[in-house]
């Protein structure tokens, strides 16, 4: 391959110093005079773009920058990042996550004005992060191979031998979801049979009816889409734009009662913006924001005070069929970690079957 | 001044290293309480560590097996017979390396995948076949695919180098086409053999694209290490990732053992052997055929990865093949200056990487074969350092060192700054540049030096003038290849990177995640394409030296 390409000497050495010049001149002035609010987010491209477009459109000296990523993933980037925080924003993510990151010194006090509306248990003592949405977790299947009758009616029916390699399932290392769900599976059994061990038994059968943990949502849709895999454990909202997008799956809420993930957002402590962040977390929680996530995401506020009715006809249709679950929220809270680490090391792939 | 030039480097290559060990063992740090083995003890006392410690050790082993097994017949093949189209064929062979790794793992997923082109392909013939990418096997299938190279370069390049005489000679005394290739041929290959199995196995043992996204339950060190990270147990990753850079200096030692030495270019110098021509027309149809099926095969990742930039969101569900293909996936690259970023980035950072890289390399070597001695073995030792470390390892430790402002003991706050990513491609190209600098230093005659300085030619000035266009091959050979390999990385950055420098290999992942198969494919592209220019620069200056 020798000159196969006629490049002159000097000239590489000069186009990697042109190319290191030009595009650090170009990264460089990335900034337009707009002040940037950098928020670290699971909530996905649908809800992200609109909420961008909406807040600069009311704040055009604003410029929203997110970036998506799994909610203990978000936790992880700002806990690296403590020494030097690049957020402004956490927006999203079980309260459990947030509350662990809030016990670590990463999250910053606030007072968006819709906090007084909220319920006491949605609320952070001081402050320090929110419940914006809530996200019951539901089980979903693909329509065109399970009819509705069969689908399962409760988690315990996942483990029935006929769905044996047809369950798939989110990694659930870097999903708030997933941990969610596990978490309440053995915040059940601690409750029930005062250890994890039955909750751990029922989590290593459950790996084996498993066919693959995917490594983002995104993946998990296309798996169902495409019947590799025709069942998972997941949540209502996503699962909503993915029917609404025309996608071949329905849900159904667990019959023993729905865990519902209070889906929350804080400042970063240390954000260089906390002013703006503060603002961007009243807007969020304002009702014609909410009425924006309800619309165009199928985000189900968490505030008490907005109509059902008026915000959309499938807030009512949810709000009456879901039936709460009680969780030991703090239990989960307080053992996630190490619970998903154990389940990583000695559950994971070991279901067998 | 050769004692800060090494300061410089321990600090930024050594000294990480140093801390991560030190927090593993809870001291220093922001969650430091005092020196304790705890973590250590889970580590020994824990299957799923050790599992991961083996799996690494025996994927790495295999991998290279796997690596050797392709590269060196296909080394022979084109070194020693007489194809046609030989130098084009030859050329598309060694293409695999143009393929980033988390690029070339994205694209067998497309390709191989449960929904990848083949098996969709077979399903349309009525073939009901499915299987899975995921796994051991998987991962090794991705290993041996974009290591061979190494081989394949290697024996080529220790091929051409062998003396035709040798073999005239064993051929005069009668030895047979077995014994001359048992006693003569494989016996000087040794050193290329050496070289592309230590090369193979460290990249193997750091390898984190593929067995992050195909490995799922199945862990090595690498993704257990960003598990625990992920989980928030940051203490037993520093422990893993403590073990994991002791397993790879281990590695290295005893692969250095075995090794005879690394220098390709010497040994006798002669004539090649001529190559083989094939006698009959039939033959010569048949290994053409042969050849172009094979580079078919080989390149169809790259086809895939460019149709699948081709596909425009949202068109292609249950079809076999694409039912449209367009140009809107670029487009949107193209104009958005938020979807240009991540480009500009991933160039301005491997550049300035590799600039600082040859400026330190030309210090290193010119100050360590002048003084000599301690410092100068060590100068060389720091420069060649980095290339032992697993590239998660380093940039795990990079975070520790640097998000600790106390600037007497050395550490400054870099994490979350647009200086801490560079850093760290800083560090990984420092060996890629060494090791054809030294050579090339190594070459240069001392008294046009001598003659420059007794003509009144200041330090300066006797560099620019006089070393740097002499050097001008070796310091292009070693840049190119920091260059692809920084302009693809995608291990270090996902640990490092902020929303202001995030690079190309990031925007490829987040892509993938928010469903937009076809930007990740279209930012694919753009790298294979960067990679495949810089390799074919590197190759035509090199000589296909490594």
């Amino acid at each position: 391959m020798r000159n196969a390409l006629a490049l002159g000497r000097r000239s590489i050495l000069l186009a990697l110093a042109a190319a290191a010049a030009a595009a650090a001149a170009v990264a460089g002035c990335g900034g337009d005079g707009r002040t940037p609010l950098v928020v670290y987010s699971p909530h996905g491209r649908d809800l992200l773009t609109v909420v961008e477009q909406a807040y600069e459109a009311a704040r055009p000296d604003v410029d929203v920058r997110w970036l998506d990523m799994g909610s203990q993933e978000v936790y992880d980037r700002i806990r690296s990042e403590r020494a030097n925080p690049q957020a402004d924003v956490w927006f999203g993510g079980p309260a459990t996550i947030l509350a662990r990151g809030a016990a670590e010194g990463l999250l910053a006090p606030s007072e968006p004005s819709w906090a007084g509306v909220l319920d006491a248990a949605d609320r952070h003592p001081e402050g320090l992060y929110y419940t914006l949405y809530q996200t019951p977790t539901i089980i979903v299947y693909n329509r065109d191979a399970i009819s509705a009758d069969e689908a399962p009616a409760d988690w315990d029916d996942l483990l029935d031998e006929r769905w044996h390699d047809e369950v798939v399932i989110r990694d659930p290392l870097a999903s708030g979801t997933m941990r969610t769900i596990f978490g309440k599976i053995l915040a059940d059994s601690v409750v029930e049979t005062g250890s994890t061990e039955a909750g751990f038994a029922w989590l290593r059968r459950l790996d084996g009816q498993t066919r693959e943990y995917v490594h983002s949502p995104a993946v998990l849709h296309e798996k169902l889409t495409r019947q590799e895999g025709v069942l998972t454990l997941w949540e209502m909202t996503d699962t909503l734009s993915l029917i609404d997008r025309g996608a071949p799956v329905a849900y159904r809420f667990p019959a023993s009662g729905t865990a519902v993930i209070q889906d929350s957002v804080g400042v970063v402590a240390g954000s260089e913006h906390p002013g703006e962040a503060e603002a961007f977390l009243d807007w969020l929680g304002s009702p014609e924001a909410l009425a924006l996530a309800v619309r165009e995401a199928f985000r189900l506020p968490a505030r008490g005070d907005l109509d059902a009715e008026e915000l959309a006809p499938w807030v009512a249709d949810v709000q009456s069929r879901l039936r709460r679950a009680e969780v030991d929220w703090q239990m989960i809270e307080e053992n996630g970690s190490e619970w998903m680490a154990e389940w990583d090391r000695a559950v994971r792939g070991q279901g067998g079957g | 001044m050769p004692w800060l030039v090494l300061a410089f480097l321990v600090w930024l290559v050594g000294y990480p290293l140093l801390v991560v060990a030190a927090e593993a063992f809870g001291i220093g740090g922001p969650d430091a309480d005092g020196p304790t083995t705890e973590a250590f003890r889970s580590f020994f006392t824990r299957a799923d560590e050790w599992n991961a410690m083996w799996r690494t050790l025996w994927i790495s082993v295999l991998s290279t097996l796997a690596a050797a097994a392709v590269g060196v017949p296909l080394g022979f093949l084109f070194e020693r017979n007489e194809i046609p189209g030989r130098r084009l064929l030859g050329a598309l062979v060694a293409l695999p390396v143009a393929l980033p790794p988390l690029v070339g793992v994205i694209a067998f997923l497309f390709l191989y995948g449960e929904s990848g082109l083949a098996a969709r392909g077979l399903q349309t013939v009525g073939l009901d076949v499915s299987w899975r990418l995921t796994g051991a096997w998987a991962i090794l299938l991705v290993h041996a695919y974009s290591m061979y190279v190494y081989f394949y370069l290697f024996t080529r390049a220790g091929l051409s180098g062998q003396d035709g005489a040798a073999i005239e000679a064993a051929q005069s005394l009668g030895a047979s086409r077995s014994q001359i290739l048992f006693r003569v041929t494989l016996p000087r290959l040794r050193p290329a053999m050496a070289g592309a199995t230590l090369l193979t196995f460290m990249t193997s043992l750091g390898s984190f694209s593929a067995p992050y996204i195909f490995g799922g339950g199945f862990r090595v060190m690498t993704t257990q290490i960003v598990a625990s990270k992920l989980n928030g147990e940051l203490r037993m990753a520093y422990v893993e990732t403590t073990m994991l850079a002791l397993l790879a200096f281990g590695s290295l030692l005893l692969l250095r053992r075995i090794d005879p030495g690394l220098d390709l270019a010497s040994g006798a110098r002669g004539t090649p052997p001529a190559r083989r021509r094939l006698q009959t027309q039939r033959a010569r149809v048949a290994a053409a055929t042969g050849g172009w099926v094979l580079a078919g095969v080989l390149l169809l990742p790259h086809a895939t990865l460019i149709l699948m930039s081709l596909v425009p969101p949202n068109t292609w569900t249950v079809e076999a093949f694409p039912p449209v293909l367009g140009l809107v996936n670029y487009g949107d690259l193209l104009s958005s200056a938020e979807r240009l970023r991540p480009a500009l980035n991933s160039l301005w950072m491997a550049a300035a990487a590799t600039l600082a890289a040859i400026v330190v390399g030309v210090a290193a070597a010119r100050l360590s074969l002048r003084r000599g001695g301690l410092p100068g073995r060590a100068l060389e030792a720091m420069m060649t350092l980095p290339w032992a470390i697993p590239g998660t390892v380093f940039a795990l430790a990079l975070a520790a060192a640097m998000s600790v402002n106390a600037p007497w003991v050395g550490r400054f706050v870099l994490v979350g700054t647009l200086w801490i990513l560079p850093l760290a491609y800083l560090v990984r190209s420092l060996p890629l540049t060494g090791r054809s600098i030294f050579a090339g230093m190594r070459q240069l005659d001392p008294r046009l030096e001598e003659a420059a300085a007794s003509l009144g030619a200041g330090a300066l000035r006797t560099v620019v003038q006089i070393v740097l266009p002499l050097l001008r091959p070796a310091v292009i050979a070693g840049a190119g290849l920091a260059f692809i390999t920084m302009l693809g990385d995608f291990v270090t950055s996902i640990v490092l990177y902020t929303y202001d420098t995030r690079p190309i290999s990031i925007e490829i992942q987040s892509s993938l995640r928010i469903q937009e198969t076809g930007i990740a494919a279209a930012y694919g592209v753009l790298l294979m394409v960067l990679s495949a220019a810089a390799f074919i620069a590197w190759d035509d200056r090199s000589g296909g030296r490594l």
